[in-house]
């Protein structure tokens, strides 16, 4: 199973309205709260709603609550965005403190975000400051007026040493030594 | 005929002969001779880009290590980091472990960090959600051994407010003295 075959779109990272530059606005705007009064699929629903529902809209006055009690339906949250998303989220049976949960993962992402399979973990307006890299980046600037072929720069000097480099290497030093001796020997 | 020829060609080569060639020798003129020593051309290229600093000339980059990996960071940028992480919705933090500043022109390095208050990055975290379900499968032929899981990471989102050079260069710090 490939990315290719799943009904899931791809997308690249943004923000609506160049959120964060300057001022930061919360993007859930609205979140509707349905549950049953009755049922017991509902249960943590329904306590979350007695106990923390009016201290999270206290805390979050730019978010606006709505409550719709249904009969005999499963509890439902939906949440409304700035940028026109819209999430629905099934938590039936699910307890007081996983509603809670899932309520602050709500209030806090900034859109469907779930729904889009980021391509690349970053995005920029500015690709490149100092300019893209060439092949001439940081070169010698002598090489700018050099006639070329020149043996200067032209010189292959990423080759390992060969075994005749090596053995004339070799050989010279055995030169200098033997003449340091014969030098000894005179004194 | 043949002795105009000749006589160019002897013109070309004294231009351009190899070493001896009066070109090639204009051209090593051309290089750039420094008789200054590393310690003054070191004060030079400083006080230049502080200088530079000072002007605020041009756009400003850094690398930036965040939870073990390396961004490059400009004003404006976007960047998502996955896993759990504490800042919430709406909190300014800063950027402490800058390895790398730099501008249109000059470059600072840190060895392995920038010194600590030369350079300023602050971000805003935009949104703190989930990421879409990745499907981990596991099979082996013929073992009869398969394994679906499925994963959601934390992904919170940052906007780059600002990367500023805020001190000079090798300038001493208020708590030394």
């Amino acid at each position: 199973m490939s990315a290719k075959n799943l009904f899931l779109n791809s997308g690249f990272v943004r923000a609506p309205l160049q959120n964060g530059v300057g001022r930061y606005v919360c993007q859930l705007q609205r979140i509707v709260l349905k549950f049953c009064k009755s049922h017991g699929g509902s249960r943590g629903m329904r306590d979350f709603i007695e106990q923390d529902l009016v201290d999270f809209a206290k805390h979050h006055p730019g978010v606006v609550v709505y409550l719709k009690p249904r009969r005999h339906r499963s509890p439902v949250i939906v949440g409304e965005y700035l940028n026109g998303d819209r999430v629905w989220m099934n938590v039936h049976n699910k307890t007081h403190e996983e509603i809670t949960k899932w309520i602050e993962v709500l209030r806090t992402q900034q859109g469907d975000i779930a729904s889009v399979r980021l391509r690349k973990y970053q995005y920029t307006d500015h690709p490149s400051i100092q300019g893209p890299w060439t092949p001439f980046t940081f070169k010698d600037p002598e090489l700018n007026t050099a006639e070329l072929p020149s043996s200067k720069f032209g010189a292959n000097n990423r080759l390992p040493m060969s075994a005749t480099e090596q053995l004339r290497l070799m050989f010279e030093k055995q030169k200098i030594s033997t003449k340091t001796e014969d030098l000894k020997i005179a004194e | 005929m043949a002795m105009i020829r000749a006589s160019l060609q002897k013109l070309s080569r004294v231009f351009h002969g190899g070493q001896a060639g009066i070109l090639s020798r204009l051209a090593t003129n051309l290089a750039p001779v420094e008789n200054k020593s590393v310690s003054e051309i070191s004060k030079d290229v400083i006080a230049e880009c502080n200088q530079l600093i000072e002007k605020n000339a041009s756009r400003n980059f850094a690398i930036v290590h965040l939870l073990g990996k390396q961004w490059r960071v400009t004003d404006g940028d976007l960047l998502v980091v996955e896993g759990i992480w504490p800042p919430n919705i709406g909190d300014q933090i800063k950027l402490d472990k800058v390895l790398l500043a730099g501008t249109k022109d000059f470059s600072l390095i840190g060895r392995p960090l920038v010194q600590p208050g030369l350079v300023n990055v602050t971000a805003t975290i935009i949104s703190k959600g989930l990421s879409h379900t990745r499907t981990h499968f596991k099979k082996k032929r013929r073992k009869q051994y398969m394994r679906i899981n499925f994963a959601r990471a934390q992904q919170t989102m940052l906007r780059i407010n600002a990367v500023e050079i805020t001190n000079k260069i090798n300038a001493k710090a208020s708590n030394e003295c």
